[in-house]
């Protein structure tokens, strides 16, 4: 095969410099538009002088001080909305992955009657129109008087056909010869799996436990519908719960709503790789 | 096949937590299809009422212009994908602290969407952040109302709808995109192809079945959508940024009136299985 | 293993529910109180426990936009608060679907202690559904330097002459005489005596209906009426800033509305009078906008004694008057409506003081105006409002625009399920 060989001027160091300088221009634009909401509320919350909705609005702290930080502790049970928070989502997260392993683990190495109809039964859920069905599982939580109850919050969240899927890719990448040497070795299959396979994919779990935490702790529609209390209300009911009752004080709802993200930023900083990866096995 | 019985129990024993994935997947839908075509009331027998409730709702100009408005949200697709395509490219490099762009775009992701409509409920605001950059830019002479004008508030939350959702279907461009093998990249080069040849020439074909992936998942997403009007505007102003799902919602939840939020949830869902099937009847994907 | 069991601990714990109380518990629902009457709500509860011992009340505040949601999630559950807090309108709609238990017997012992008005606000096919609470009621405020100069002496006594009155105003001095809340029409129309919906019909294309929308209508076009807002869904902003700024001649508002005048226009308060809202045909107020505690259906019938005892005790004049001081609101019973805190004026007493005290006295006439019985109501309200819009603004013959609003009026009417 002959190659064509079109004599081309190579780049100098300006042109590329100046590709680069323009390819960094855009990306910070859009990184603005992205960020620059939660810059906004950092600055107000931080400052506590000046108007708010001033013309020119400010871009920059004034007088910086944690006083409207101290106000939301105060003002509003918000400890009870972050231990709600952090409850909900343990348990979610315990649950899920004992539960959603317990089913990945005969989807992906054992052979038995009925796999394709549970496999694509697992599937449709995928196409079901979840976001819809808040109506009749709120009628459920009720018959079973699990309003007000971590209980109720956390069921209808717990068996997800996206972990199942995750947690099943997982499984077939563990090598099948050592499920056939444990099962010549005369081991039951629950050894097989709690001895076994849940150690070795232990990455995966995490993955999936990450990605459940943070979805919990940001689960909104849900924990409103079942929770009546504000003592119940998880951060990210009560932080709106803030809103409606201090609608004027703009600082302090900016403040509580800090309190309410920055775990799950923190969280996202330090396991990024996690998310990705989620995303990768989706995408697959 | 002793063995293989063996295993169906055992298998099925695993399986049995499954079973709440159906009670409240499956049931649900079931279920509220049944309760849409009856009178189902806290205080009455439920009795039978065939289409009443539809026929109520059809009537209501809350819910059409809800269903015309979840309509409008399809608008958005085609800026979703194309703009969260852009993005995969843009950072689909080793560039030094690209990582932290990566990260920038997928913060809204992960932000409670009640955080979210607190935050751009300040940016829109009259004497906002928003309108103080318009107007400095002289794009507009005095401070709009995005969330207060019936015109406008739509598309202020179907704005803020898009930018939660960006992130998300960056993340599934860029895996995509990394999986591309780089030879085929390579080969064109050599051949002298310049970077937009390349681009629509390989890029895109390789990216197709993501493109289909996602474009489903964002159309499906724009039918459901709900959760930003209620953080942002509570279907105001003047009723205009009801959903169909929000109708749901309202009807169900604030005032009680079961049926007719069932009949609602209903049609949303015939309209989101129906292209769901479609979609998959006519575009299924090449690889597994 | 000792992970494992660990992890079973963990896993028992998070199947517990938090438990409630078996001990005589009320909790009772407000709406947007907090943070303002945390410190009154806080010492009536104290005040009610340290009397009665054996009753524990727990006190429950919301935003006033979800409150209708968490309410409805209880009464759902079986488990509703014994007392919530709700607006005329709302209780309709409940009242009417069987959800809020009615109250004859439970506040027959304070019956005679209320306003009959407000009374009236909560009976629902001839029963009693709540506890009034406090509402409001409407006073007029004119400019007297615009009176003066327009030639006119006193506040005016009806509709009619309020839109005469504006209508002179126009005429001699320029600006506008009156700024009525045309997107609440509805409203305007039942104070005068017409019915919005007999029979399930509307009616409201009746030659008295396109008589009053005519007079509007003439009012208008000789610049009588404020121009600014005229049908918006809440045209106060608009109005209070030209009544401020000099531009309005007449007033309709809560005496609320001349604390702002004083602290923002001085200057246009030195010269403000102020007399109690003309009354309708019906004897109604303008204004009215009742609070009030109903008691959801599903509240153990054995609690209701207790439920009644503490909701007269939370609406006793004692207390109405304590909360209406500090809400800029007026009381729903008749001895602390009449109370010296309302009605003496002090000797130089400004708009704020003599509103409050023309507010006092035009309190047993307020009442709620809303159209009842009707399911997404605001539909059809839009509808009606647009149609008089079109006829005011001389943009369509006011007969022929109220002919097709009651014809989709009727329309929609057809279809809705009888009561």
């Amino acid at each position: 095969m002959t190659m064509k060989i079109r004599s081309r001027p190579l780049k100098t160091r300006l042109q590329r410099l100046g590709q680069s300088a323009g390819h960094y221009a855009v990306l910070c634009a859009i990184a603005v538009v992205c960020v620059f909401p939660f810059w906004w509320t950092l600055v107000t919350a931080i400052s506590t002088e000046g108007n708010i909705f001033a013309f020119p609005p400010t871009f920059w702290p004034k007088a910086p001080s944690f006083e409207n930080f101290i106000e939301v502790f105060n003002a509003i049970p918000i400890w009870s909305f972050f231990k709600n928070s952090v409850l909900i989502a343990a348990f979610t997260v315990f649950w899920k992955l004992l539960l959603c392993s317990l089913a990945a683990y005969p989807l992906a190495r054992l052979k038995f009657r009925g796999r394709k109809l549970v496999f694509g039964l697992i599937l449709a859920t995928l196409v079901l129109p979840s976001e819809v069905n808040f109506l009749v599982n709120f009628i459920t939580i009720t018959q079973m008087s699990l309003v007000d109850t971590y209980t109720g919050v956390i069921l209808p969240n717990v068996v997800t056909a996206v972990a199942i899927l995750l947690l099943k890719q997982a499984f077939e990448e563990v090598p099948q010869d050592l499920i056939d040497a444990a099962r010549v070795d005369g081991a039951s299959e629950w050894v097989i799996f709690s001895r076994i396979m849940l150690p070795l994919i232990t990455p995966w779990l995490a993955t999936v436990g990450i990605l459940t935490a943070v979805e919990s702790w940001n689960e909104y529609i849900w924990p409103s519908i079942v929770m009546s209390k504000p003592d119940e209300f998880p951060l990210s009911v009560g932080v709106l719960y803030l809103r409606g009752t201090f609608g004027s004080s703009t600082r302090v709802i900016a403040a509580g709503t800090l309190i309410t993200i920055v775990p799950t930023l923190l969280a996202f900083l330090f396991t990024q790789r996690f998310f990705m990866r989620g995303m990768d096995g989706a995408v697959k | 096949m002793k063995l293989a019985r063996r295993h169906t129990l055992q298998a099925w024993l695993f399986l049995a937590p499954a079973l709440l994935l159906a009670a409240f997947s499956f049931w649900p839908v079931g279920y509220g299809s049944v309760l849409a075509f009856t009178d189902y009331s806290l205080i009455r027998e439920t009795r039978f009422v065939g289409l009443d409730n539809f026929r109520y709702i059809f009537n209501n100009e809350m819910f059409v212009s809800g269903l015309k408005n979840s309509l409008m949200f399809l608008l958005m697709v085609p800026f979703v994908q194309v703009g969260a395509i852009t993005l995969a490219v843009l950072v689909n490099n080793r560039l030094p602290g690209i990582r932290l762009f990566r990260a920038a775009f997928y913060v809204p992701v992960v932000t409670t969407v009640s955080v979210v409509g607190i935050m751009w409920g300040f940016m829109f605001h009259e004497q906002g952040a928003l309108n103080y950059v318009m107007m400095t830019l002289k794009l507009v002479n005095a401070p709009v109302g995005w969330l207060s004008d019936d015109s406008l508030a739509l598309f202020a939350v179907m704005f803020v709808t898009l930018w939660r959702g960006l992130g998300w279907y960056m993340v599934m461009y860029l895996a995509a995109l990394q999986s591309i093998p780089s030879d085929m990249q390579e080969a064109a080069m050599l051949d002298g192809a310049s970077r937009w040849q390349r681009f629509w020439k390989i890029t895109v074909p390789m990216l197709r079945p993501t493109i289909m992936l996602c474009s489903i998942l964002s159309v499906l997403a724009a039918l459901k959508a709900y959760q930003e009007v209620d953080v942002l505007t509570q279907g105001g102003p003047m009723n205009s940024t009801f959903t169909a799902l929000y109708y749901a919602y309202d009807q169900g939840l604030k005032h009680l009136k079961l049926p007719r939020a069932l009949a609602a949830s209903f049609v949303v869902s015939l309209f989101c299985i129906g292209i769901a099937l479609l979609c998959l009847r006519y575009l299924k994907p090449k690889h597994r | 293993m000792t992970i494992k069991r660990l992890l079973a601990v963990f896993a028992c714990a998070s199947l517990f529910a938090p438990q409630a109380g078996a001990v005589e518990k009320i909790e009772f629902w407000t709406f947007s109180m907090k943070p303002k009457f945390t410190p009154y709500f806080n010492a009536v509860v104290a005040r009610y426990e340290a009397q009665n011992p054996d009753v524990k009340i727990e006190w429950i505040d919301f935003p006033w936009d979800v409150i209708q949601t968490k309410l409805v999630t209880r009464i759902v559950a079986g488990t509703p608060p014994a007392l919530v807090s709700l607006n005329v309108p709302w209780a309709d709609e409940y009242a009417r679907d069987g959800l809020l238990t009615q109250v004859d017997g439970l506040i027959a012992p304070a019956r005679a202690s209320y306003l009959p008005s407000a009374l009236e606000d909560l009976r629902f096919k001839g029963r009693t559904y709540g506890f009034p609470m406090y509402s409001n009621v409407a006073v007029i405020a004119f400019n007297t330097a615009i009176f003066k100069q327009a030639g006119l002496a006193r506040g005016p006594a009806s509709l009619d002459e309020q839109l005469a009155f504006a209508r002179q105003i126009a005429q001699r001095t320029g600006k506008a005489g009156i700024a009525p809340a045309l997107s609440k029409i509805d409203g305007l129309f039942m104070q005068q005596g017409l019915a919005v919906i007999t029979d399930n019909r509307a009616v409201f294309n009746s030659p008295q209906h396109v008589a009053l929308v005519q007079k509007l209508a003439d009012t208008y076009k000789v610049g009588g009426l404020l121009k600014e807002s005229l049908f918006a869904e809440d045209n106060f902003p608009a109005v209070i800033d030209a009544y401020k700024g000099g531009r309005l001649g007449m007033l309709l508002a809560p005496p609320t509305a001349m604390q702002r005048i004083r602290s923002d226009a001085k200057d246009i308060y030195a010269i403000t009078d102020v007399a109690p809202a003309p009354l309708g045909p019906t004897g109604i107020a303008d204004g009215g906008w009742l609070v009030h505690f109903a008691i959801p259906k599903g509240v153990p019938a054995q609690l209701l004694p207790s439920v009644g005892k503490f909701a007269r005790y939370l609406t006793n004049d004692a207390n109405q008057l304590d909360f209406a001081r500090q809400a800029s609101v007026f009381p729903t019973t008749i001895r602390a409506a009449a109370d010296p805190f309302f009605l003496a004026t002090p000797r130089n007493a400004g708009a704020a003081e003599k509103a409050v005290a023309a507010g006092a006295l035009s309190m047993g006439h307020s009442r709620t105006l809303y159209v009842a019985g009707i399911d997404d109501y605001d539909e059809l309200r839009r509808s009606l409002v647009k149609a008089v819009e079109a006829g005011v603004t001389g943009k369509q013959d006011v007969k022929q625009a109220l002919d097709q609003a009651v014809a989709i009026w009727n329309r929609k009417l057809a279809t809705l399920p009888r009561h």
